[in-house]
């Protein structure tokens, strides 16, 4: 059986990064690990060996039980288009202007990409482990709402609020004029618009059946993935990971762990200068003390109003360009909740 | 910059972007400006940095000449449809405006007009002296930046059409409309904050963004090393500078805002910031 593991959280906290340093400790258990990423930086795609950028899992040459892929939601909105649709209404959606608009802005597209392709790398049971790192969204659990959205949006309740009624054959577009509510829709965005949009909503009905149907699979997997929280002590990120600790237990698990990143050490609270610094000095070991307690103080509310196991990872200045920095960011000090992850030694299937 | 009809504030997320918009509106009402700050978008941190409670449609006072609103899209196409239609009681118009929201999830560029629009009506308003717009992030503003082009490129006649013109030409004014990116001086905001102003050169939608960098720490010149856990405290502090010494290379702005240590709320950030936004303009 595969574990899933979703890692969660702002945009901007380091949750690529962690993603990653989790699967490489995961690999380096014995346990063929994916990592399924989204917009690493430049130098850890190096170091997961994705410099050619590519959707399929790449085995990486200096650990061998490690794999990574790369998420591109276009390319996956054209493989649900190839897989649901008959080929030439997947070959006309895949040039449509409006598919390739919706592939790209659709709020949910990206997360529907994500959580697509996670799905097909969890179902072939290539690997004991699959990280994936879920892209920034609008916010809170909309990873986990995309199959639903995704369907809606095929489903055809756009067309039915265009056409004001049930779903109509392709020709009852052009008694348009006939309808009030088109008419002014029309007289606002132009009439020629509005028989394009309609013509590719007809298109991806017809993917319906088959989304919905892959919705709910993804839905089944994901309600049985661990997950974890990252974030950093401020403000912004910390009120993301609240609502992410309220709202997974419904979709998914609650979250095993809350991860800060870019901790500083509780040690530094008390730290002091020793005798004879300079002033200049002086000031900046006050003001680390000060970030030291101000995280410190963010942590134990965490902890002690969500009831949340918090965990601490240190700061990191330079990005981590090797597979050994990455595995010791998550190692032994980090205190991460492996065995309820599903990622131990026990864990190697045999 | 305070001389400008409109300030845009983008960067990618997690920079501090809204801290960044907070600071400027509290700076321009300070200065006895008339000002509208805009959160758009379901992200609340504009709100939290002003201390404003629950934003919503209708732009509240939050402070003597501050006001501040919530720009959601589905709010902004019932206004825009019943000024357009000219009738009373936007009720009415549910399905209609449930029909056009549909297409606004499906069509390129209406989802943005319609939400750029609304901004550049404000802007329009004898009651504002100047609006400050806390807007998505990099990896989306193009697309709004860009939607009254799009618009004439996209739809051949109608309404939203004939009124692309008056905001092209307003995001597009020096004087009017002034775009700030906050960057974070590290590799992917970086990267993204680069590939943003090269892209906005190219397609000229508004002239000479400028970009604030967040978060900058102080060179140390004093080059000991204290023994101990001060002794990790200037190495951390070194090395985050010497990093950013390397992003901040790459790239030009208008002014550094230091890292605020030990700041707790999102109130107190805004408030630094908008001292500091003050030595910066």
């Amino acid at each position: 059986m595969t574990t899933t593991l979703l890692v969660t959280g702002a945009g901007g906290v380091g949750k690529t990064t962690i993603a990653a340093a989790m699967a490489v400790h995961s690999a380096r258990l014995g346990l063929r690990t994916l990592v399924v990423t989204v917009d690493p930086a430049r130098r850890l795609a190096t170091a997961l060996g994705l410099d050619t950028l590519g959707t399929e899992p790449q085995p990486h040459t200096e650990e061998p039980l490690l794999w990574a892929a790369m998420l591109d939601a276009g390319a996956s909105w054209k493989a649900v288009a190839k897989r649901h649709a008959d080929p030439d209404v997947a070959e006309r959606l895949a040039n449509n202007e409006f598919f390739i608009a919706a592939s790209q802005h659709f709020p949910a597209s990206q997360s529907y990409a994500a959580a697509d392709s996670a799905v097909t790398f969890v179902q072939a049971k290539a690997w004991d482990v699959v990280v994936v790192d879920t892209p920034p969204s609008g916010g809170g659990i909309d990873f986990f709402t995309a199959p639903s959205e995704m369907a809606d949006l095929v489903g055809g309740r756009l067309l039915r609020w265009i056409t004001g009624g049930p779903i109509p054959g392709r020709r009852l577009f052009y008694d348009r004029a006939a309808r009030p509510m088109l008419r002014v829709a029309g007289s606002i965005l132009g009439s020629d618009l509005l028989e394009r949009v309609s013509e590719f909503l007809l298109d991806l009905r017809t993917t319906y059946d088959g989304v919905s149907r892959r919705g709910r699979e993804m839905e089944r997997v994901m309600s049985q993935a661990a997950t974890v929280v990252v974030t950093t002590a401020d403000p912004a990120p910390v009120q993301e990971a609240v609502r992410f600790y309220r709202e997974l237990p419904a979709v998914a698990s609650t979250p095993a762990a809350v991860i800060f990143n870019r901790a500083l050490p509780d040690i530094w609270i008390e730290a002091s200068t020793p005798d004879g610094s300079s002033p200049e000095l002086r000031q900046l070991v006050e003001w680390w003390s000060l970030e030291a307690q101000r995280q410190h103080d963010v942590r134990r509310e965490f902890s002690s109003r969500h009831g949340a196991n918090v965990v601490t990872v240190p700061w990191s200045p330079t990005p981590l360009t090797d597979l050994d920095r990455l595995a010791a960011l998550v190692g032994r000090d980090a205190d991460l909740p492996w065995e309820s992850l599903g990622i131990g030694p026990d864990s190697v299937s045999t | 910059m305070l001389d400008k009809r409109l300030i845009v504030v983008s960067g990618k997320g997690g920079v501090g972007k809204s801290a960044v918009s907070g600071g400027l509106s509290l700076l321009a009402q300070r200065r006895g400006l008339r000002v509208l700050a805009i959160e758009i978008g379901a992200a609340r941190g504009l709100s939290s940095h002003l201390s404003a409670g629950h934003l919503d449609f209708q732009p509240k006072e939050i402070r003597p000449g501050l006001h501040a609103m919530r720009l959601v899209r589905s709010e902004a196409l019932l206004e825009y449809l019943s000024l357009q239609l000219r009738v009373p009681g936007i009720g009415r118009f549910g399905a209609i405006a449930r029909a056009f929201d549909a297409l606004a999830t499906a069509a390129p560029a209406v989802r943005e007009i319609i939400t750029i629009g609304k901004v550049l009506w404000e802007v329009r308003e004898e009651r504002w002296d100047i609006v400050v717009a806390d807007s998505p992030p990099t990896g989306q503003i193009g697309s709004y930046l860009r939607a009254p082009v799009s618009i004439e490129e996209l739809v051949p006649s109608g309404r939203i059409r004939s009124q692309s013109t008056w905001m092209r030409e307003t995001l597009a004014d020096p004087d009017m409309t002034q775009l700030v990116i906050v960057n974070v001086p590290e590799e992917l905001p970086t990267t993204e904050t680069l590939e943003t102003t090269k892209w906005l050169e190219a397609e000229r939608l508004v002239s000479d963004p400028v970009v604030i960098s967040n978060r900058v720490v102080n060179q140390v010149t004093d080059n000991s090393l204290p023994r101990g856990t001060a002794g990790e405290m200037v190495a951390l502090h070194r090395s985050i500078w010497e990093e950013q010494q390397t992003w901040l290379s790459k790239l030009e702005d208008k002014g550094r805002i230091p890292y605020l240590f030990g700041v707790f709320t999102p109130g107190e950030v805004a408030a630094q910031m908008s001292d500091h936004l003050e030595r910066i303009l």
